[in-house]
């Protein structure tokens, strides 16, 4: 009978080929707006470490100021001081660590003629690579030593090694940065984790870093710190450098990888020793509220994904709802035209489930063709954002559709389709077989 | 074979009440050819979708080839009207998006036949009727006679034991109408019981028995009063 | 023809009209909020930042050779902008309104580091920082040179005097009538800052803070290899000394580089680029929206049209004329679009009550609701007028006609 019936539901779209498309195109339409949107939202709210979400986990501890939360009602701050960072790292009390902050270099390519340009780094210690499963193309990252002895070692991303050495093995070569010799140890494969979890407080969405050095290196060379700072109390006048470092300022992010929940629980119980022991000193006037959060939390608790795009969803969802109630009325009005034929097929021995199923193949016909349509409407929704946004060249990374998404696209659709059709083919059913037999 | 005992239907809507059928009683054999005459209003064409389970009886029995009507669901209802019961109407309702061949293949798809048996019991009517030419055409491109052949031709495509034929000639000129009861009798004299309803006299008088109907009820009266019933209304 | 019996005729069938009017209810409900959100970003894009944008441009010198003389450098810099034909004034700054990137300080009226009652963004600049950003000074002067003092790459150090804007001024001493200039307010515990003047508006470099229009110029000058140079030119010079400046800047020096050439109307376009695709956005989706309501009422309209042939017929038969068959669904589609619409009314509010609950939206004008059932109504008329006059065109004699 499946097959039969698609045969009438072809028959019945052509009989009516102005409708039909009116119809499909509602659903694409509805669901080109829907996907488009909730495409980028799937983009920005996604979780690009998800493999390892219940091992890494952000730190915060609360050393702001007694009268004043970082943010109301009492959420602590969402960086730390470079105190905080060291005593932390050096306690060493998690599988693995790592402190970073967001910098820059002035790259000298070899070359009189070569124009030397700046590039966005990363000061950050050995664990970094392996705590992020950051894929390399050639190398590794340092070793742990380095991060103590202040080492000159680099790790360049793909593209930067592209550009310095044409894409060759530069492992071991010699990089001159703001008139210093590194050493590459490494080159990293593609790397574009979106959002850019591990520094979600400048910019989820940006390109990673194309420099990676050590941490010590960029605290002794005084290196830019390019990210946020936030002070609640003043650095001591003229102390320099040094006074900063030992401020009460934020401005570092700090990620631990803890293997089981006993280890996680383990080191909140070091992190709360380690504020009291601190409240001795003086510090950490504020109550005790020290946080580990997962990388899923944390994008979730920094509110990554842009207000205007729940925005945008939402009434994007009530335009397909607009879309559905007007293709539920076209439903209706056809049902209504073809009550004969249905009256007629209900006297000739066709029992309710019978209309009901070759109704609903109906009108899931008309859903697949309105989601293969709506497909293609949401490449060219995103098409569309991709070009609003032409100057933000970024927004190219959150318009990607996956297959989870056409999946979605179609099934969506097709639902939409199914529940449209609901009311008519209910009205269809309840067709008594008599009543329109003798009409003309 | 069809049994109605004291049926009663009623109409109802938020003001009015209206009574088609009262206490209406009848008795069919296996193999009768029975017409159903009456004025308009009677209630034959009640009698008609209530004897074609095509709508429910408000009060009373009914049992058709000895099962109680009353007590079934939609599904064996349309189960019934399916296998047992052939169709034929006046505006004969053939789908005019299928072609003759398809048309007369919808009832068998409800049935559940498979493919081949379909297809030869499809080729079968249609020959019987006398259209095997034109299996493809689409209603419209035949004769109102042709229609209506068509129409016999998809009502005993399913073998039925009972044709329900609703004035099956009353959009056919004469000659049409002739070969269409011709063509009935035959079918009768094969062994379908047949009821016929229709205002007409002269069709009336081709079936072997004639039922009919005043004020909702069967009337006792001899045809000879339906000559005067005619005149009058 | 009257409203009593079309609209006893629509009551006989609801299901249909009823979804008609629903679908133009939930079309009004995103059309009125959508235009809500439109009507306050395109208020906030067109807030003035006070310097002049049509005329600013920017640009960053980064040394990174170890010795350099980072004073010597941008002091020779300085003196050779501001001897360039076409440039108006330049300053050494750390950064400008809009750039979304920037210093901002808690203050506070006593000293001490308690709550702070108000916060501003920082502009620190020499005595050309007033004119380079073509300030509107409204009270007070201008800073003297020997009010601008240098200090090393930390913050650790604050002047005594600063010129602030209205709106600061406003935030920090709300209950001060007259002149703001002279009044102090704290950096910290033991950092006064005197309020030599008061600019009518310049806005912070974050164009979402709630804060924007509070901002602050601090004679400061710092000794750093980073500088930002803000530069402003007659009309009409500025995108050839844009190009003008970065090779004499470039080739002036090899230890250092110059980038982050952009001027500040690229910068206002940049930090306003998610509300134009908003605005962008929201006007596609409505347009759209209304032309799928629009198609979905003559789809129908020429159904009901197509099943009411014979009775339009017989209408016809019976002496009603060509214009009154199209008053008929011109009328009938009236009473339909009047209940989508009052049931859209209400709908919109109470979506603009939920999106300013969540969204932390401007609540909605009054007068987008009228004017929004005004649209929906002249769609509908428009809609069904196709349709209305193929109905005018059927022929009475239908109405003898059995098949």
């Amino acid at each position: 009978m499946f097959r039969y019936y698609l045969k009438l539901g072809t028959l019945s779209i052509r009989a009516n080929p102005m409708l039909s498309a009116l119809m499909v195109a509602a659903i694409a339409v509805g669901i080109g707006a829907c996907m488009t949107i909730f495409t980028v939202r799937h983009v920005m709210s996604g979780n690009p470490i998800e493999s390892k979400n219940d091992q890494l986990y952000h730190v915060q501890v609360d050393n702001w100021n007694p009268d004043d939360p970082y943010e109301e009602p009492d959420g602590a701050p969402v960086q730390v001081t470079y105190l905080d960072a060291k005593a932390l790292f050096d306690a060493g009390r998690a599988f693995r660590q790592t402190t970073s902050f967001k910098t820059s270099r002035v790259v000298q390519p070899d070359g009189d003629d070569a124009r030397p340009y700046q590039e966005d780094a990363r000061a950050t210690t050995a664990d970094f690579f392996p705590m992020f499963d950051v894929p390399f193309l050639y190398g590794a990252g340092w070793d742990r030593a380095s991060d103590e002895t202040q080492d000159h070692v680099v790790v360049l991303s793909r593209e930067l090694n592209e550009k310095l050495f044409g894409g060759e093995d530069s492992v071991g070569r010699t990089l001159m940065l703001n008139d210093e010799a590194y050493r590459v140890s490494g080159v990293l494969d593609t790397w574009n984790p979106v959002p850019k979890y591990y520094d979600v407080n400048n910019n989820p969405f940006e390109a990673p870093a194309r420099l990676f050095l050590p941490f010590s290196l960029a605290i002794a060379g005084s290196f830019d710190n390019n990210g946020n700072t936030s002070c609640w109390k003043p650095v001591e006048e003229g102390s320099g450098r040094e006074g900063f470092l030992a401020s009460e300022c934020i401005w570092i992010q700090m990620w631990v990888e803890l293997q089981n929940a006993s280890a996680r629980q383990d080191y909140m119980n070091f992190l709360n020793a380690y504020v009291e022991e601190q409240k001795l000193l003086g510090r950490f006037p504020r109550p005790l509220n020290n946080h580990l959060r997962t990388p899923s939390e944390w994008m979730k608790y920094n509110e990554v994904v842009d207000e205007d795009v729940d925005v945008l969803l939402g009434l994007a969802i009530l335009f397909l709802v607009v879309c559905l109630l007007n293709t539920i009325g076209l439903l209706l009005a056809k049902a209504m035209r073809r009550a004969k034929d249905t009256s007629l097929r209900r006297a000739l021995g066709a029992s309710r489930a019978e209309l009901f199923k070759q109704h609903v193949i109906e009108a899931g016909m008309i859903g697949v063709a309105g989601g293969a349509l709506g497909v293609v409407m949401t490449w060219f929704g995103l098409r569309g954002i991709e070009s609003i946004f032409i100057e933000y060249e970024f927004m190219q990374h959150l318009v990607r559709m996956d297959w989870s998404m056409v999946t979605l696209a179609v099934v969506l659709a097709i639902v939409s389709a199914l529940g449209a059709a609901l009311y008519p083919t209910w009205r269809t059913c309840n067709i008594t077989p008599a009543s329109y037999l003798r009409l003309q | 074979m069809l049994n109605m005992k004291n049926v009663s239907k009623v109409y109802r809507t938020d003001t009015v009440e209206t009574h088609a059928l009262r206490e209406f009683s009848l008795i069919v054999e296996e193999g009768e050819f029975v017409s159903v005459t009456g004025p308009s209003g009677s209630g034959k064409t009640t009698f008609l979708n209530i004897a074609g389970l095509l709508e429910d009886l408000t009060d009373g029995a009914y049992e058709l080839d000895g099962r109680d009507i009353s007590k079934l669901n939609d599904k064996e209802r349309s189960r019934v009207r399916n296998e047992k019961i052939g169709f034929i109407f006046q505006s004969f309702n053939l789908i005019p998006e299928l072609n003759i061949f398809d048309n007369v293949d919808v009832p068998l798809r409800y049935r559940g036949f498979n493919a081949d048996e379909r297809k030869r019991r499809i080729e079968q009517s249609i020959e019987m009727v006398g259209l095997g030419s034109r299996m493809q055409h689409l209603p419209a491109q035949l004769s109102g006679g042709q229609q209506q052949r068509v129409a016999i031709a998809r009502a005993l495509a399913g073998e039925p034991r009972f044709l329900l034929a609703d004035e099956p000639t009353g959009n056919l000129d004469s000659q049409m109408a002739d070969s269409v009861l011709d063509l009935l009798a035959e079918i009768n004299a094969a062994g379908t019981t047949i009821i016929m309803v229709t205002h007409e006299l002269g069709l009336a008088d081709r079936a072997r028995r004639n039922i009919f109907v005043r004020d909702g009820q069967v009337s006792d009266n001899a045809p000879e009063l339906h000559l005067a019933s005619m005149a009058a209304g | 023809m009257e409203f009593g019996p079309i609209w006893r005729a629509m009551m006989r069938n609801k299901g249909g009209y009823l979804l008609i009017a629903l679908q133009i209810a939930v079309t009004m409900a995103v059309m009125v909020n959508a235009f809500a959100i439109m009507q306050e970003r395109s208020i906030k894009m067109s807030r003035p930042s006070g310097i002049d944008d049509a005329n600013t441009f920017s640009l960053v010198s980064v040394g990174f050779k170890p010795d350099m003389d980072a004073k010597t450098l941008v002091q020779e810099d300085l003196d050779l902008l501001r001897g360039l034909p076409g440039v108006v004034n330049a300053v050494e700054t750390n950064s400008f309104p809009l750039r979304q990137g920037g210093w901002s300080e808690g203050l506070h009226r006593e000293p001490g580091v308690g709550k702070s009652v108000s916060s501003s963004a920082i502009y620190f600049v020499d005595e050309h920082g007033l004119d380079t950003f073509a300030l509107n000074l409204v009270d007070g002067q201008n800073f003297t040179p020997d009010q601008v003092s240098w200090d090393s790459d930390s913050p650790d150090f604050w002047p005594a005097t600063v010129i602030v804007t209205q709106a600061l001024a406003e935030d920090l001493f709300p209950d001060h009538e007259g002149s703001y200039v002279g009044k102090t307010f704290w950096f910290n515990d033991e950092n006064p800052a005197n309020i030599v003047g008061v600019v009518e508006r310049m806005q912070a470099p974050w164009p979402t803070w709630t804060g924007v229009e509070r901002s602050m110029l601090v004679p400061l000058r710092r000794e750093s290899e980073f500088a930002r140079y803000v530069i402003r030119t007659e009309p009409g010079y500025r995108d050839e000394l844009m190009v003008q400046v970065e090779e004499l800047l470039s080739g002036s020096n090899k230890d250092r580089i110059i980038r982050g050439l952009g001027s500040a109307e690229e910068a206002r376009k940049l930090s306003y680029l998610g509300d134009a695709a908003m605005i962008k956005i929201l006007s596609f989706i409505v347009v759209l929206l209304t032309a799928i309501t629009g198609l979905g009422i003559v789809g129908l309209a020429s159904f009901s049209v197509a099943r009411r042939t014979r009775q339009i017929g017989i209408r016809r038969a019976l002496g009603a004329t060509k214009p009154a068959i199209i008053r008929y669904f011109m009328l009938e589609n009236f009473l339909v679009s009047s209940v989508g619409v009052v049931a859209g009314g209400v709908l919109a509010i109470g979506l603009n009550i939920v999106m300013v609950q969540a969204f932390a939206l401007t609540p909605l004008a009054w007068y987008v609701i009228p004017v929004a059932m005004i649209v929906l109504w002249v769609v509908g008329q428009a809609a069904v007028a196709g349709p209305a006059r193929r109905a005018s065109a059927i022929s009475p004699a239908i109405a003898t006609r059995s098949i």
